[in-house]
């Protein structure tokens, strides 16, 4: 009598509440559609970057991404324009609605075997469009 | 007949969406976001430079200067490696320095790596200074 009593206890279904599991998931989804940024950086450029041991992880947001890959070709927010004059325009236009020096951050990447000739024109075009540069390297070993 | 396929045919006869596996659903395509999202953090190095338009301002004697020539570093044209030249740097106290006086004049001659030219810009950059570009004329 006793033992199937414990039987029937054992047998009893304990139905666990999942009907707001998928409300629950859904919101995360929405949580996570709101809050990722869709990354602006070219990731299929060739670039080798150059190498020093001040580099530090970057905690601010660019206003712009500038890079030069291993063949001088010259980009704009994963663009490619034709030279520096364009970077100057472009990065001028980015900045205007910009209000504090942290808002003016530029990215910088450059193949780290690219000539003066190729770098400088467009460092400069940054720099008097009112950019604050950003190089992008690696930590030396 | 089972009391499942009761339920089964009861749900059927009432018209009822099934949303059982809606929940797994969703947290398949939680999953995924997570798997398929990098964290991308790049490490920089930040050159202050003379924002705005170009300063024609001539070159002041006592303005340190760096030099970039066919491999080799030349502070105040004395010739020195990235070692010497981090210590010649770390000398001027730049940091204590009014942000005019913290300017260091970076030239560098034509066919320059940029390899060479981030490394003189992250020694600068590290010990404060505030990067000028030389330009010939």
């Amino acid at each position: 009598m006793k033992a199937s009593r414990v039987n029937r206890k054992k047998r009893r279904h304990v139905p666990v509440p999942i009907a707001s599991m998928g409300d629950i998931a859904f919101l995360l989804i929405i949580f996570f559609l709101v809050c990722s940024e869709v990354s602006k950086d070219n990731t299929n450029l060739q670039v080798s970057l150059p190498e020093s041991r001040h580099v530090a992880k970057n905690e601010d947001t660019f206003a712009a991404r500038v890079a030069i890959d291993e063949s001088g070709e010259i980009f704009l927010d994963g663009v490619r324009v034709d030279g520096a004059k364009d970077i100057e325009w472009g990065v001028r236009a980015l900045l205007t609605s910009t209000v504090t020096e942290e808002q003016r951050y530029v990215q910088f990447k450059c193949d780290s075997v690219i000539s003066k000739e190729t770098f400088e024109p467009v460092i400069k075009a940054i720099s008097e469009a009112g950019g604050r540069l950003k190089a992008v390297g690696e930590l030396e070993n | 007949m089972g009391k499942k396929a009761q339920e089964r045919k009861r749900r059927l006869r009432n018209g009822e969406i099934p949303t059982n596996s809606f929940s797994d659903i969703a947290f398949l395509l939680i999953i995924y976001f997570l798997v398929a999202t990098t964290l991308v953090k790049v490490k920089t190095i930040t050159a202050e430079m003379p924002t705005g338009e170009k300063n024609a301002q001539s070159q002041s004697d006592k303005t340190p200067t760096i030099n970039l020539r066919a491999g080799d570093i030349h502070f105040n044209d004395k010739k020195v490696d990235i070692e010497e030249l981090n210590n010649k740097l770390a000398e001027l106290d730049l940091p204590a320095k009014d942000p005019s006086k913290r300017v260091i004049l970076l030239e560098s001659v034509q066919g320059t790596p940029y390899q060479d030219y981030f490394q003189a810009l992250a020694t600068i950059s590290a010990h404060g200074g505030v990067v000028a570009l030389v330009e010939e004329e």
